[in-house]
């Protein structure tokens, strides 16, 4: 099942899996070594894990570096003042338990999902919600997404807690990326860019390696806006239109020199080294529950033949 | 009645004067212990010792406190007590490691305070009538019946942290020197001998408790943050009073300033209790409580848990009395012990 890949550093493989999994054309050139295989089984995605040997000579199992970008919510806030590593392990142990009994599929922004929660208030005490991923943040139990569709000429978002009991299915419907980690600017573009037919079936990919970039850039509508989009570097949005002096009150607010702040980075981010720790306890046991998933979806096709 | 939507900065709209006036005078806080403390860590940064002294005192050190051997019920000689509805029972020193959220089964969120029941271990018993003439005892007990008083202690460390008067309270027990100490008041049916260990299963699930802790520290606060005052302002031609107190008081009812004014001035780092708070959850394994709600402090401070003292929230029915052993036979405890009205994460999913 799982193949020997070939002994690489967690930083070089990191740099790797992230150009060959969102595959963008990029003007530098890509780090050509040997890529992680896959196995060719449809819908999977997990990738062989990887044994580094320490100086004892004992294999150390690392995950891959990839489950930092499907498993972001593993990560710890940052904030010094209240982290604790016994309380981020036991949180971690009541995640996976919680997994174990629902399926949270790898989603970013920009992928559209659909969500079923338990509702007391409809119909058929079940709610289904179709939309796209605007936004999505928090860490442990508290990790949540903003899902944004529009009804009936009605923009609705909603805030779903990832780890809450009354979801019952969370499905990606298409998977991809946007240009950008936060698409709050369709609350401000043509409404045709938020909406998503509530009846949208899943949609198979091809090549399950790459997670696809969607270049779309987005219109916006004439201003008033809600924020002042010219300040904020937007990547999916197309040429803003605005007179002169909106861009240059926007240069003399920007802070260009917070990119060379290593230490805000550094206060905004787990370290590497704790990444790594992190994900090798919790790897194993996601590893399990996909292998049961994917038994379980095989036995349930062929009990339909 | 003006409604005020953060309660946590609103102390009282009318205050009694008198009242405050008494009150205002007390020292809230000090920066050092009492006076009949012995100091306790070691002032001495710099010896130049060789390294085969060092080497020889840290066999010293393990030598002296070596051949621990986990205490069972049937060692120590505890008489059987009865428990009865005015027992009052030992507490528990805690660590506050942060805040989880759960969910109850019927959906609903919860915010749970995560308490970790670090090594306690009881170092001694001092009885009713010599805790009565201690200095706190003899304020305690003024008018009333005395009791006995725990004095407990949690994580224990290296001893050459410490000086020698403080490592030899510990001597009698022959326990590593606990970096924390807390003394609890118990009646006499409830004294537990020394080197008892106390763990998270001395808590029933379900039970209220009383947490004792100290404030997060704000410092020097202003009055808009410390009192809850409105400021002045932000525009509209506003000189210089936008965050501050305003009036002080009225020139003619006395002619002075009222002590007690609200000023600003140091805010938090205080005693305080969060009473009532229920028990939603314990992990024996890791020594762990789940509390609902929040306690004094920030994340990773030392907090006290207690019975509660609330008359209509206390037990009805025996609690591990006078503490909880593990069972004789080996046989372990349920690992996970979760309330009724709480959703276990492993279970389905919750459908209304």
């Amino acid at each position: 099942m799982l193949r020997r890949a070939v002994l690489q550093t967690f930083r070089q493989g990191l740099a790797q899996s992230f150009f060959k999994r969102y595959a963008v054309s990029l003007t530098e050139t890509t780090v050509t070594h040997q890529p992680i295989e896959t196995s060719d089984e449809a819908g999977e995605k997990s990738v062989p894990t990887q044994k580094t040997g320490d100086e004892s000579g004992n294999t150390v199992v690392v995950a891959p570096p990839e489950f930092r970008f499907i498993y972001p919510e593993f990560l710890p806030d940052p904030a010094m003042e209240r982290r604790n590593r016994l309380r981020e392990k036991l949180e971690r142990m009541d995640m996976l338990q919680r997994r174990s009994v629902i399926e949270i599929p790898e989603f970013y922004t920009g992928s559209i999902m659909a969500v079923t929660v338990a509702d007391a208030n409809s119909p058929n005490k079940f709610a289904r919600f179709v939309g796209i991923c605007i936004q999505r943040g928090g860490s442990g139990l508290r990790a949540w997404f903003i899902l944004r569709n529009v009804v009936d000429k009605q923009g609705v978002e909603i805030l779903y807690e990832m780890y809450c009991p009354l979801i019952q299915k969370i499905e990606v419907l298409r998977l991809e990326r946007r240009l950008d980690e936060s698409l709050l600017y369709l609350r401000d573009a043509l409404p045709e860019y938020s909406t998503f037919p509530m009846d949208m079936e899943p949609e198979r990919r091809l090549n399950n390696s790459v997670v696809p970039i969607n270049p779309l850039k987005v219109k916006l509508r004439p201003r008033p806006w809600l924020e002042r989009w010219e300040r904020q570097n937007l990547q999916g949005v197309e040429d803003l239109n605005l007179p002169q002096r909106f861009y240059d009150r926007a240069e003399k607010v920007a802070k260009p020199w917070e990119k060379y702040d290593l230490m805000l980075h550094y206060r905004k981010t787990i370290p590497a080294e704790e990444q790594e720790k992190i994900f090798a306890e919790v790897h194993s046991q996601l590893q399990q529950q996909e292998l049961k998933r994917k038994l379980r979806r095989r036995r349930g096709s062929d009990n339909e033949y | 009645m003006v409604f005020h939507k953060r309660r946590w900065l609103v102390r009282r709209l009318f205050f009694n004067h008198e009242q405050i006036r008494t009150m205002s005078r007390v020292k809230r806080r000090t920066t050092h212990p009492p006076y009949w403390h012995v100091l306790k860590n070691n002032q001495r940064t710099d010896e130049k010792i060789s390294s085969d002294n060092l080497r020889f005192v840290q066999e010293v050190i393990q030598d002296k406190y070596k051949n621990k051997s986990p205490i069972k019920g049937s060692d120590l000689d505890i008489e059987k007590t009865e428990w009865d509805p005015k027992t009052k029972r030992s507490g528990v020193i805690a660590r506050n490691i942060g805040v989880q959220h759960m969910w109850e089964k019927d959906g609903k969120k919860v915010i749970c305070t995560v308490l970790h029941v670090l090594d306690n271990h009881v170092i001694r018993y001092v009885p009713p009538e010599e805790y009565a003439k201690s200095v706190i005892g003899a304020k305690m007990f003024k008018n009333r019946k005395p009791l006995g008083c725990l004095v407990v202690g949690a994580e224990a460390s290296n001893p050459e942290r410490f000086t020698r008067q403080y490592c030899s309270l510990f001597d009698e027990v022959g326990l590593l020197p606990k970096k924390r100490l807390a003394r609890f008041i118990v009646t006499p049916n409830a004294a537990l001998p020394p080197c008892t260990p106390l763990t998270a299963g001395h808590f029933v699930i379900g039970q209220a408790v009383d947490v004792y802790g100290k404030t997060i520290d704000y410092g020097f606060q202003g009055v808009v943050k410390r009192w809850g005052f409105k400021g002045g302002p932000a525009s509209h031609g506003t000189t210089k009073f936008h965050r501050r107190g305003g009036t002080i008081g009225t020139g003619r009812d006395k002619a002075r300033v009222w002590p007690g004014q609200k000023m600003p001035g140091h805010m938090g780092s205080e005693r305080r209790f969060n009473r009532g708070l229920k028990i939603v959850r314990i992990n024996m394994k890791y020594n762990i409580i789940y509390v609902k709600g929040t306690v004094p402090g920030p994340t990773n401070s030392i907090v006290q848990i207690f019975d509660t003292a609330l008359p209509r929230r206390k037990f009805t029915e025996a609690p591990p009395h006078p503490t909880y052993f593990p069972p004789e036979d080996g046989t372990l405890p349920q690992e996970d012990i979760w309330d009724s009205s709480l959703h276990v994460f492993g279970s389905p999913s919750i459908s209304v």
